[in-house]
């Protein structure tokens, strides 16, 4: 049993999951309560590349989202998109170092771990310049991804950030090749990071493969596409391998023209290595998947690619990776009619620029690095990280790597250590006992808003939309809000065991000696065992009966002086926000919003509270149950408030000056009804 | 446990008008566990009070403190200093607790919040109900568990009455006749027969007939 307080294993599962160790959780929350400033200063503040991560990260925080367990994981990227692409993400300030430290770095690369590693360094007040080979810096997200999936402009922008931040960049220049890596040291450089990629298209290894003009490799195909070279097309267009290079270059063809185009993967769709909903999008769009399928040989007709022959396999047993291994059925060779072959069965660095000069990995592909996870090379002062190291990974582990190479460089410029970096012990997320899973209510995660597939063909314009304030709003609040639920204080508790019978979930247990537990994984912070424990002894961190009291006093202060004074107690499930808060407090200087997570946890004390701060009136705005996450609760608001008004009746008040206000199902508390209560109070005096 | 229950705020209001400085004080046991006298009890009593007194004018102050038990000595004294400086303590305790409050500070005003109401079981989360009167002299092995003294309205020994009706009892239909349901437990367990042996006359001294109780184990006792 994980008892409350003692566990250490606080991280919520969304953060363990992400390389970067994103506080998803917070800005999940301030996205809730419409602090999308906030929410974006969260984000941005760990990973420099947000609006790129919105789009295109692989986002292990979905997998490992509890809220999946119930039906569907939150839309964790959509998320970070809607927080990201928003115009107050223009107000977001950099925490920029003070005073420069004099020392001048090299990053080699500027795709997302060079972009990271130089953002970082930047702020911690190092002169960083990045070499580019390319024409256009960005790497990969620049120049592999293609625009329908993350549009140039996207990552320019962050770019550019990051070069306000007073990072160089140099493009068009080959470190390894126009300049040697030891003459970086004699420009100046005291460390240089190699952040190169992986843009080295794997060969297929088949008959004409190479003498054959129609076969290209899809990095390079990609990369023509995306620096607008508008490479030929064939018509009838095999693309063999089954990772994302693969889909991304299957639906590019699509949009240059290519009328039929076929994906031949070896294994069957389970064990393809693409994301699942970019293989169902290039299903959408009408690519042709061949599961089970390798190439023989490709044929030609005048030295042009004419016809790849494949074989159909069939799964065996498991290779070392854990994934079936495919074993080809004699007899079931078969011909694709194409004219071009697009390669794409995976990449590697261009490590052998540096092979001179450097120690490279076993298989002689990759950039070595020291085991310590310094990220530091065989020489001194040079550091590798990202696809260069790792071959072929995604975004958010290339910033991860960029990040840590940050934190290597900078110990080693200031005092010539390297730091021994402990690898994380990343946790399969917890199961949720299934009373509990059963109990939650079902919310549904947003469907996407794509492109029609007409208007996806037409070009590259983006498929998928934004979230609207309102969706974003709506999916935030499904967070379960993992760890930031009740806590007993075991001083305290006398084991009268009313959060074990009021708890709507079942979350807490109880031992034969009368110990509590609270699960604070499976805790969904309802607040109603805070509410009613009779000695006080459990609070949820999310929204603390101290946060309450301060936010009604700071409030209040504000407000002396208006009649009748009301105070209203609104709850983030309500889904309305800032904006309509705004207006409530234009319209109706007297009332006092006090917002808290989950009204039903506002207890006689709290109302009290306001009167003792001198309300006349209290209101306890009530969401629509279709917003109420926990309907089987809901009517002891009705029993708080009736006796709590027959208590402040015996007290010399009227029972007329607490009211419920049951919201509409869209936006704020009615006029109507306000101007009611008000009228009533004022009656009374 | 002993379950009690919280005054009226009207009665409370009367009984200690008369004193500025009033300390509210919880008991986190029995009274805590029937919510009447745990810390949100109290603080909710004080903001009550408080509020009565803002409209009478007359504010004096009211704190708020709680302890463990009130029926132990050990307990009580640890707020002695609290206790000292106000006018009057308004125990949130049982009988007990108040009448152990009031020797142990013997020139304070001791004033009871709560009515002490009966030995009891929680049915569920807000709902309590009888099961032992402390007639010390326990004879539940002859009843299959279930108390006559307890819970039959008539404290018969050799029961049930005329007025037992379809397992109810005649003073209201929302009571059990405990003896219908001591012949079905009898008869599930086959112990039935243990109604042919008739309860002699109950002796009711260690009820308390007999002046009031007191309990010494001389093996512990200093």
């Amino acid at each position: 049993m994980r008892k409350s307080n003692k566990s250490s294993a606080n991280y919520p599962p969304c953060k363990y999951a992400c390389p970067i160790l994103t506080d998803v959780r917070e800005y999940v929350q301030l996205i809730a309560e419409r602090k999308f400033t906030d929410a974006f200063a969260s984000i941005r503040r760990q990973n420099p590349l947000p609006r790129v991560c919105g789009r295109i990260c692989t986002h292990p925080c979905e997998t490992a989202c509890k809220r999946g367990q119930v039906e569907e994981p939150i839309a964790i990227a959509s998320l970070k998109r809607f927080a990201a692409d928003g115009l107050w993400a223009d107000q977001y300030k950099a925490a920029l170092a003070i005073e420069s430290t004099g020392h001048k770095v090299a990053i080699v690369g500027s795709g997302p771990a060079g972009l990271a590693v130089a953002h970082d360094l930047a702020l911690l007040g190092h002169s960083v310049t990045i070499f580019e080979a390319l024409p256009v810096a960005g790497g990969m997200l620049r120049v592999g991804v293609p625009e329908y999936r993350l549009p140039k402009d996207v990552v320019a922008a962050e770019i550019e950030a990051i070069v306000a931040l007073g990072v160089e960049v140099k493009t068009g220049v080959k470190i390894g090749k126009d300049i040697k890596l030891s003459k970086l040291s004699e420009q100046g450089f005291q460390a240089v990071f190699l952040a190169i990629g992986a843009h080295k298209d794997r060969k297929l290894g088949i008959a004409g493969e190479d003498e054959l003009e129609g076969v290209v490799s899809a990095v390079s195909f990609l990369r023509a596409v995306n620096l607008g070279e508008s490479p030929q097309v064939g018509k009838q267009v095999a693309v063999v391998g089954g990772g994302n290079t693969a889909i991304d270059s299957a639906r590019s063809l699509l949009r240059m023209g290519a009328k039929v185009v076929s994906v031949v993967y070896r294994r069957s769709k389970e064990e393809m290595p693409a994301a699942e909903e970019e293989i169902e999008e290039a299903i959408h769009e009408g690519v042709k998947m061949a599961y089970l399928t390798s190439p023989v040989k490709i044929f030609g007709e005048d030295g042009r690619v004419s016809a790849l022959k494949c074989i159909k396999n069939e799964l065996g047993k498991p290779d070392a990776g854990g994934r079936r291994r495919p074993e080809p059925v004699s007899g079931s060779e078969f011909s694709l009619d194409v004219d071009m072959v697009v390669c794409a069965v995976g990449q590697a660095p261009e490590s052998s620029l540096f092979a001179d000069e450097l120690k490279l990995s076993e298989t002689g592909e990759r950039i070595y690095v020291e085991a310590s996870g310094s990220l530091a090379t065989s020489l001194p002062a040079i550091f590798a990280g990202g696809d260069a190291v790792t071959g072929p990974a995604t975004a958010i582990e290339a910033i991860a790597a960029g990040k840590q190479a940050a934190v290597s460089i900078d110990l080693y410029l200031r005092s010539k250590e390297l730091p021994s970096v402990e690898k994380d012990k990343r946790e399969e997320t917890q199961a949720l006992p299934s009373t509990v899973i059963e109990r939650t209510r079902s919310f549904s995660r947003p469907s996407k808003i794509n492109l029609s597939v007409d208007d996806r063909l037409k070009g590259f314009d983006e498929v998928e939309a934004c979230l609207s304030e309102d969706r974003a709003t709506q999916e935030a609040l499904r967070c379960l809000h993992c760890y930031l639920g009740a806590k007993v204080d075991e001083e305290r508790c006398i084991s009268c065991l009313t959060c074990v019978r009021a708890c709507p979930l079942g979350v807490p247990t109880v031992s034969k000696m009368g110990e509590i537990s609270i699960d604070s994984f499976a805790c969904q912070a309802c607040g109603i065992c805070v509410l009613e424990c009779p000695v006080q002894a459990i609070d949820i961190d999310l929204d603390s009966r101290a946060k309450i009291f301060k936010q009604m006093e700071t409030a209040m202060a504000g407000v002396q002086g208006q009649r009748p004074l009301i105070v209203g107690f609104f709850d983030f499930h309500g889904n309305f926000g800032a904006g309509d808060i705004e207006s409530l407090r234009r319209d109706y200087p007297n009332i006092v919003p006090v917002m808290v997570f989950g009204v039903r946890r506002i207890d006689t004390v709290d109302i009290f509270k306001a009167f003792a701060l001198g309300a006349d009136g209290v209101f306890i705005a009530r969401c629509p149950s279709d917003n109420d996450p926990f309907l089987e609760i809901t009517d002891r608001i009705d029993r708080r408030v009736s006796y709590a008004g027959r208590l402040l009746e015996a007290c010399g008040k009227k029972k007329e000056q607490l009211d419920i206000c049951n919201m509409p199902k869209e936006g704020l508390v009615e006029k109507e009804w306000v101007d009611a209560l008000i009228g009533k109070i004022k009656g009374m005096s | 446990m002993i379950t009690v229950e919280q005054k009226k705020i009207e009665e409370i209001n009367t009984m200690t008008k008369d004193y500025s400085c009033l300390l509210v004080l919880g008991c986190e046991m029995c009274a805590a566990i029937s919510f009447a006298g745990g810390k949100r009890q109290v603080a909710e009593l004080a903001a009550a009070i408080r509020l009565s007194r803002k409209g009478s004018g007359e504010e004096g102050e009211v704190f708020e403190e709680s302890v463990a038990r009130q029926c132990e000595p050990e307990f009580i004294d640890l707020v002695k200093d609290k206790v000292a400086d106000c006018d009057a303590v308004l125990s949130l305790a049982c009988g007990a607790g108040v009448q152990l409050m009031a020797e142990r500070f013997s020139d304070k005003v001791l004033l009871p919040g709560c009515n002490t109401t009966f030995l009891g079981v929680t049915e569920e989360l807000g709902v309590w109900s009888e099961r032992c009167v402390g007639c010390g002299s326990c004879v539940l092995d002859k009843t299959a568990g279930l108390c006559p003294i307890a819970r039959c309205s008539k404290q018969l020994l050799n029961g049930p009455c005329g007025g037992s009706m379809k397992g109810k009892c005649e003073i209201s239909k929302d009571v059990d006749c405990v003896w219908q349901l001591i012949i079905d437990r009898l008869s599930r367990v086959n112990q039935l027969d243990k109604l042919e042996e008739i309860f002699p006359v109950k002796d009711w001294t260690p009820a308390g007939h007999g002046g009031p109780r007191k309990l010494v184990r001389e093996d512990l006792k200093s």
